[in-house]
């Protein structure tokens, strides 16, 4: 008797549980897809921003400013151990290097070191061009610049004026010789691209480089205190 | 029929998850070109990002070390008078090198790119690029700023621009993208007055109409620039 409706009960779960259980499974399978499909499409979408060249621009970029840190971390770290190492005479030592360094850097000393000559002679040309030779070559390895015997640093400025281009006050009408100081591979490659465009150029006579093993850069720039800013 | 109620509901769950693999199998085959893009985009971002928190943490770096020398110095200098005239030397050029941060009058200067497709050439002219940066830094350092910050990188003497489409890099990065903040400290009024002068940066102003580019800018009795966290490195450079 007891049996009956027991198994009535199972019999009733069972029909119930099989249709749920197949809309569970009919479920998740469609979450399943859903997932998948939706993961891929929004993957795509955001990646369409970004296309492989400023991608591999940016690996490029980054890998090499990495590697720039990397130094600058060394020489701070030698920096350090040799302020660790012992009084006044090793912070003498540290400073006097660091003083050296930035004048270097700042443009107030004359400076040698391998590098490249370009030389562009054309009719027409404008700050904003000699502004844009002189950042592709800083950005290009150069770590001294000068154009037409003037010494430029970011800073010093290149101003369009009714006589022409001025650098640092000083008048610069082409033709303009610039020199830069710095990783030569680099600069060879940069000056390169730059020649060949400045060629297709209608306005640009002649402009050619050469990479010299050693140059010299007299020049210099007066400093300026600061009138304004309080460091 | 007890026995088999549960095999055919079995069955029809297994059938269900089949045609259901089945059809997501089937409609991502049809991606299966611009999947494998993705994939390869997909290597590239992540050595982008990688890159991006090397670099991150190498400046970090370079900040605390600075820091940690500027101190050991200051104990030296004040054990020496010798000592104490070097550093202030130093300091007086770390400065005007970008390694200390200043503060004073200035200006600020917002560069948002237009909107998207504003440019119906596709050239993407609506897009601040990295020589519109240098434009307007230049600009700034002709007029009299004294320090410049682009979106919190200051600007040393040995600072350069690059970059691709709507990317700007300044010196070891890394890319900044609009909207990009420009802070400049010096001659408030010279700057000010360059900024408005309907002749300068003459590509910006054309875009600005043409592509909805736009160029915010304000005075401040009291901008504050940061010190320079990269690498002031020159290796190949020596005193004549």
């Amino acid at each position: 008797m007891s049996a009956r409706p027991s198994s009535r009960r199972r019999q009733r779960s069972h029909s119930s549980a099989g249709p749920v259980a197949v809309w569970l499974i009919a479920l998740l399978v469609a979450l399943v897809a859903t997932v998948q499909l939706r993961s891929q499409a929004e993957v795509e979408r955001s990646l369409i921003q970004a296309d492989p060249a400023t991608l591999a621009f940016s690996i490029d970029q980054l890998s090499r400013s990495n590697d720039e840190l990397e130094a600058q971390i060394n020489d701070l770290t030698q920096r350090r151990s040799q302020l660790h190492s012992g009084g006044s005479a090793a912070a003498d030592l540290a400073l006097q290097a660091e003083l050296d360094q930035l004048r270097i850097l700042e443009g107030l000393v004359p400076v040698h070191g391998p590098g490249v000559v370009l030389m562009i002679d054309a009719s027409g040309l404008t700050a904003l061009d000699l502004q844009d030779a002189l950042n592709n070559l800083a950005g290009g390895g150069g770590e001294a610049l000068a154009v037409n015997d003037q010494r430029v640093v970011a800073g010093v400025p290149i101003v369009q004026t009714a006589g022409g281009v001025t650098v640092g006050g000083t008048l610069t009408p082409p033709p303009w010789t610039i020199v830069a100081i710095g990783d030569t591979n680099r600069l060879a490659e940069t000056s390169d691209a730059m020649t060949q465009q400045l060629r297709g150029d209608r306005r640009v006579r002649q402009a050619t480089y050469r990479v010299e093993s050693d140059i010299v850069i007299r020049a210099v720039v007066t400093e300026r205190p600061f009138v304004y800013g309080v460091p | 029929m007890g026995r088999a109620q549960p095999l055919s509901t079995a069955l029809v769950a297994l059938v269900a998850l089949a045609v259901g693999f089945l059809l997501a199998g089937q409609v991502k085959a049809q991606l299966l070109t611009p999947s494998n893009q993705v994939g390869r985009n997909q290597a590239l971002i992540r050595s982008v990002q990688d890159l991006e928190r090397t670099n991150q943490a190498d400046r970090a770096k370079i900040e605390a070390l600075r820091a940690e020398i500027d101190a050991l110095e200051a104990q030296a200098a004040s054990q020496s008078q010798a000592t104490q005239g070097l550093k202030n030397q130093v300091a007086d050029l770390r400065a005007h090198a970008g390694l200390t941060p200043l503060h004073g009058p200035g200006v600020e200067v917002d560069m948002t790119s237009g909107p998207p497709g504003s440019d119906p050439s596709g050239q993407n002219r609506n897009l601040i690029t990295y020589q519109d940066v240098q434009d307007l830094v230049n600009l700034l350092f002709a007029s009299g700023a004294e320090g410049v910050a682009v979106s919190g990188r200051r600007i040393t003497p040995l600072s350069a621009f690059s970059g691709s489409e709507g990317e700007v890099i300044v010196d070891q990065g890394p890319p900044l993208f609009s909207p990009i903040k420009i802070v400049a400290v010096g001659d408030r009024n010279s700057m000010e007055g360059a900024l408005g002068d309907p002749n300068s940066l003459p590509s910006l102003r054309i875009r600005e109409i043409q592509f909805q580019l736009t160029l915010g800018v304000r005075g401040a009795p009291d901008e504050s620039l940061p010190a320079f966290d990269g690498s002031l490195e020159a290796p190949h450079v020596g005193p004549a």
